[in-house]
């Protein structure tokens, strides 16, 4: 038994297949990107190796790679403490309504993921427009006219209009979490509460909560890394616009490849994007479990 | 119970429960409009003539809808050949993903052998790894290889990018499925492959289900690889559509709409007869991880 | 057992690809140097069949510079029916990402759009991806002076320009007739207009900022009003004299800031693309659009409304008081056009095409008697009288022009100044930076 448990050759089959697609796709360019970085390819001709120049200028210097930093950060924030905190709310209720309505709003929530970011974003960029955007005319009908703003392309706003526009996106996903997580709650642990004489913000904190606490902690380190992550909502929406209020790291270095010519520097704002990546998961991961 | 009036208390509690419900219904309601809203919006506006998007209006009644919008979605947007093109390159992805990482999640936690754990966190690891990361490397290595305009060049950063999160939900699941029925079948003699795809493969089904929608949802929606790796139309898949349309009919919001709207009904109507499968399938691996 | 067999398949597969793989990694140690291999005809091909893969900027097929594209396209394929062209089409942002990527992996289709700017196509050429093309082909071509200066690189020819290129106020008359406007011919009337406009709900002018390179051209234009002196804004960007110091640059961007204050960009033109901003101005809700000569086709396209047709019109850029530059000092150079890849397979069947595409009686004579451009060769002989009202106007300015200023500012240079400078007027136009913030940092980014 062991020995078939052993056996390289079947080891071999299994896992190689996986392993080798894994690491052609996504082990394999990350190095090639370190090594571009190391050089000066302008992306065209010969280049020369400049060793860890554009690294330092990356970490060091770039103004713009810190925006898209702190953007992905703040949209971080709003992730975990708007939309998780109203997925979790619409959880609790939908639940709590039952029957063909529950169902109902269920399937409702989660329509926004199943539709392409393309068309979502695309959509979205009509809907905020201030010339003809469904937006506007809806704060002009409710006599709110004087909200009216330009939200894609004020310097202040823009940043809040996207993040606003990926949380709409995301919103099904963290609610069909704590949904699932909520469904997961045996129903004696709510009657006994029930019995106990709980009100219902009692049962939310003495119960629900901290049941939920892994199914939170699942659901927030997701939100983080994704919001590292994002790109084609920036790219398809703003492009990092007004100026470079709303940059995101994925845009940026594509623009920095793409569109400044700078391809052995976006190879090196991918390397650090990736270390970025990586100790944040690790931090958030240390996080929880130590809260454990 | 600070409420209770005089008259029955328990008439009050009940009213006051029915008053929450209709709250809660209400609120859920609200929700409802902010997520589907939009859409309908977009839909409306594909069916008029593109100016009428500068009245005053924010709905208008398409007394003669304005078919020749999907007409043109239809024919200048190519949206069947690039609904054809998702669907091959999602199914096969998806196909490729599921067959690949069963195996491999058996081979990291049935087989013993040093390294597994090894190999395992280098491939979870890929889940923190950003796709566009990539991009740049992938081209070249992509054009090099003269794939750079086939559809292997989205089938293989698909499957690569999803082979973690799936292996990760399967390697979660196979941890909570028993050995015993396996033992026994290869105590009888039976070779571990044959038995990956006759036993195991059936027992792991609400896993295998989850990775289809999860991965079938990020591949099917996916853009900027499609964007970047491929450069003639025979392959684009339909997010591409949008963007390519959204160029050529620039000055058409009306016909933009009804190219957005033809390649959202797929997904859509996908969604609306598989529904509770999808949100149970997404739901199990949430709480799985 | 089937399903044995078949991951036994996917195995010895994924194999292959491995070796593929290690093939690219070897090759990707090398330097990049142009290949002369390609991938090319399918085995089921007949063997004369060539196929010719098209790079175009001009996604819409359909109108304008498109469309004469196409029809030229099509009738080389009649003519030539053993030829196939392969056009991939992409909108101009696009476009040059997706071209940089072909740059990058040394995979340029045969033949493409490009750039007659120093920031686009000079190290194309340097770098020897574009085919060298021999000037005697042209010499009955009738390209104006000058306009393919930008097409070479040390004292050879890699390209041919398609356009005049000029910047263009186009204007609405029924909306400034219907609101009793004046049209602008200085720089306070423009923001009167603007005024006027904003008081009555109307968008004055249409511009589509998320492009960015638009802004640099507004600006461009507000330096000549106000020096006088094409030179001034070149000068600044060479480092010669800067930005930060320069009166009339100082002046300009004031007088930016001013229009900006006045309202006289579309509400959201910071998030405006291309097709965003034009829109607004066919749709007949804004009253004036900034954009390039290539656009007068709008004045012959049957999609766009009767009323619109009959009432466009364009105008110079408004001269500035007390500024030195005069109403026909004018931002003109040859920007879009033409070159053929050097790797090419099918090189020579290429720069077939290309001398077919730009021989006189194609682009020229049939983009100009069809009203969809403004051609970088001689159209004198082709007038017939059916021009439309904006290529009368545009060819007017042209004759009586007293200075153009090549290629614009932001793309004088090569690199990353393109990028850099074009963020900056975002910012600048989008109120995230001040005068002095702007100029400084114009300065910061010139190339030493």
């Amino acid at each position: 038994m062991d020995r078939i448990r052993r056996n390289k050759l079947v080891i071999f089959v299994l896992v190689f297949p996986g392993l080798l697609v894994f690491t052609f796709a996504v082990l394999y360019p990350i190095f090639m990107s370190a090594y571009y970085g190391m050089t000066d390819w302008k992306g065209i001709g010969e280049f020369n190796i400049v060793g860890f120049e554009n690294y330092r200028k990356v970490i060091f210097e770039d103004k713009i790679f810190r925006t898209s930093l702190l953007n992905a950060a703040a949209l971080a924030f709003f992730t975990v403490f708007v939309q998780h905190p109203v997925a979790m709310f619409f959880a609790i209720i939908t639940d709590k309504i039952g029957g063909k309505l529950e169902s109902f709003f269920r399937a409702v929530f989660f329509v926004p993921c199943v539709i392409s970011i393309v068309v979502t974003s695309k959509m979205w960029v009509n809907v905020l427009n201030s010339n003809y955007g469904l937006l506007n005319k809806i704060l002009d009908a409710i006599n709110l006219g004087f909200l009216k703003q330009d939200w894609l392309g004020h310097k202040d706003i823009a940043l809040f209009s996207v993040i606003f526009v990926i949380m709409w996106q995301g919103f099904g996903y963290a609610y069909l979490i704590y949904y699932s997580g909520i469904k997961g709650i045996p129903e004696e642990l709510l009657e006994a509460g029930r019995i106990d004489g709980a009100n219902s913000w009692q049962q939310f904190s003495k119960i629900t909560f901290p049941m939920l606490k892994p199914v939170i902690m699942v659901n927030v380190s997701i939100a983080i890394t994704s919001s590292l992550k994002q790109m084609e909502p920036i790219y398809l929406m703003t492009n990092g616009g007004p100026g470079t209020r709303t940059q995101f790291v994925a845009n940026y270095l594509y623009m920095q490849a793409f569109s400044a010519q700078k391809y052995s520097y976006a190879n090196a704002i991918a390397v650090v994007f990736v270390i970025v990546c990586l100790i944040t998961t690790v931090v958030v991961q240390n996080i929880f479990r130590s809260r454990d | 119970m600070t409420s209770a009036g005089y008259d029955s208390p328990l008439k009050n509690a009940k009213t006051k429960a029915r008053a929450l419900r209709y709250i809660q219904i209400i609120l859920c309601a609200l929700m409802t409009v902010g997520c589907v809203f939009p859409l309908i919006w977009l839909i409306d506006f594909s069916l008029v003539k593109a100016n009428e998007l500068f009245g005053k209006n924010f709905l208008v009644w398409p007394k003669e809808p304005h078919w020749e919008n999907y007409y043109l979605a239809l024919t200048d947007g190519k949206v069947p050949q690039y609904l054809l093109n998702s669907v091959f390159v999602s199914f096969v992805s998806v196909g490729l993903i599921v067959l690949l990482s069963v195996m491999m999640s058996y081979g990291f936690t049935r087989m013993k052998w040093r390294l597994s754990k090894v190999f395992l966190n280098i491939v979870l690891l890929g889940f923190m790894i950003p796709i566009h990361a990539t991009l740049l490397s992938n081209f070249i290595t992509f054009s090099r290889l003269h794939i750079q305009d086939s559809p292997m060049a989205l089938i293989i950063p698909y499957v690569a990018f999803n082979l973690p999160q799936a292996t990760f939900i399967m390697t979660g699941f196979m941890d909570s499925v028993p050995k015993e029925i396996e033992e026994s079948a290869l105590m009888d003699g039976c070779s571990i492959l044959r038995l990956l795809f006759t036993i195991v493969f059936p027992v792991l089904k609400p896993a295998v289900m989850t990775v289809i929608i999860t991965s079938f949802i990020n591949v099917w929606n996916e853009f900027i690889m499609a964007a970047t790796y491929l450069t003639s139309d025979r392959f684009r898949t339909l997010p591409f559509s949008i963007y390519n349309f959204a160029g050529m009919y620039s000055s058409n919001y009306s016909a933009q709409f009804a190219v957005m709207t033809l390649s959202a009904l797929p997904s859509l109507i996908a969604y609306v007869i598989l529904n509770k499968h999808i949100t149970k399938g997404i739901a199990a691996g949430a709480v799985k991880g | 057992m089937k399903l044995l067999k078949k991951s036994l398949i996917a195995v010895v597969i994924m194999a292959m690809l491995f070796g593929l793989a290690a093939c690219a990694a070897e090759k990707a140690s090398n330097s990049p140097t142009p290949s002369t291999t390609a991938p090319e005809d399918s085995p089921e091909q007949q063997p004369e069949t060539i196929t010719i893969n098209f790079f175009s900027n001009l996604p819409d097929r359909t109108a304008g510079q498109g469309l004469l594209e196409q029809t030229i396209l099509d009738n080389y394929m009649k003519e030539n029916p053993h030829i196939t062209i392969k056009v991939e089409a992409l909108q101009d942002e696009p476009y040059k990402q997706k071209f940089q990527s072909y740059v990058a992996s040394n995979n340029l289709p045969d033949i493409f759009n490009v750039w007659g700017q120093p920031s686009f196509f000079q190290a194309v050429m340097e770098k020897g991806y574009a085919a060298e093309l021999n000037p005697d082909d042209y010499k009955d071509y009738g390209f104006f002076e000058g306009s393919t200066t930008d097409f070479s690189y040390n004292g050879k020819l890699y390209g041919l320009p398609r356009n005049q290129d000029m910047t263009t106020v186009f204007i609405n008359k029924a909306i400034f007739n219907d609101n009793n406007v004046k049209i602008p011919t200085t720089y306070n009337e423009l923001v009167n207009a603007a005024k006027a406009f904003r008081a009555k709900g109307i968008q004055p002018l249409s511009i589509n900022g998320r492009d960015k390179w638009i802004l640099n051209l507004f600006f461009q234009d507000l330096v000549i009003k106000v020096s006088g002196n094409q030179r001034t804004i070149y000068d600044a960007s060479t480092g010669k004299t800067s930005f930060a110091s320069d009166p009339d640059i100082r002046k300009a961007a004031e007088l930016f800031k001013g229009l900006v204050d006045a309202g006289l960009f579309q509400d959201s033109f910071t998030s405006a693309d291309y097709g965003a901003a034009q829109n607004l101005f066919l749709q007949e809700q804004a009253a004036m659009f900034y954009m390039g000569a290539w656009e007068v086709g709008m004045a012959s396209n049957p999609d766009n409304s009767e009323h619109f047709r009959q009432n466009v019109a364009l105008i110079p850029f408004p001269t500035v008081e007390g500024g030195k530059g005069k109403i026909t000092d004018v931002c003109a150079w040859n920007g879009g056009g033409y070159a053929v890849s050097a790797s090419s397979p099918v090189k020579d069947e290429a720069i077939k095409l290309l001398n077919y595409m730009m021989h006189p009686d194609n682009w020229p004579k049939i983009g100009w008697q069809q009203g969809l451009v403004v051609p970088g060769q001689n159209y004198k002989e082709y007038m017939t009288g059916k021009e439309n009202v904006l290529q009368v106007q545009l060819t007017d300015i042209l004759n009586t022009a007293t200075s153009m200023s090549g290629t614009p500012w932001n793309d004088f240079n090569p690199g990353d100044w393109k990028a850099n400078v074009e963020n900056l007027i975002q910012e600048f136009a989008a109120g995230i930076t001040t005068v002095d913030e702007f100029l400084e940092a114009l300065d910061n980014v010139v190339p030493k």
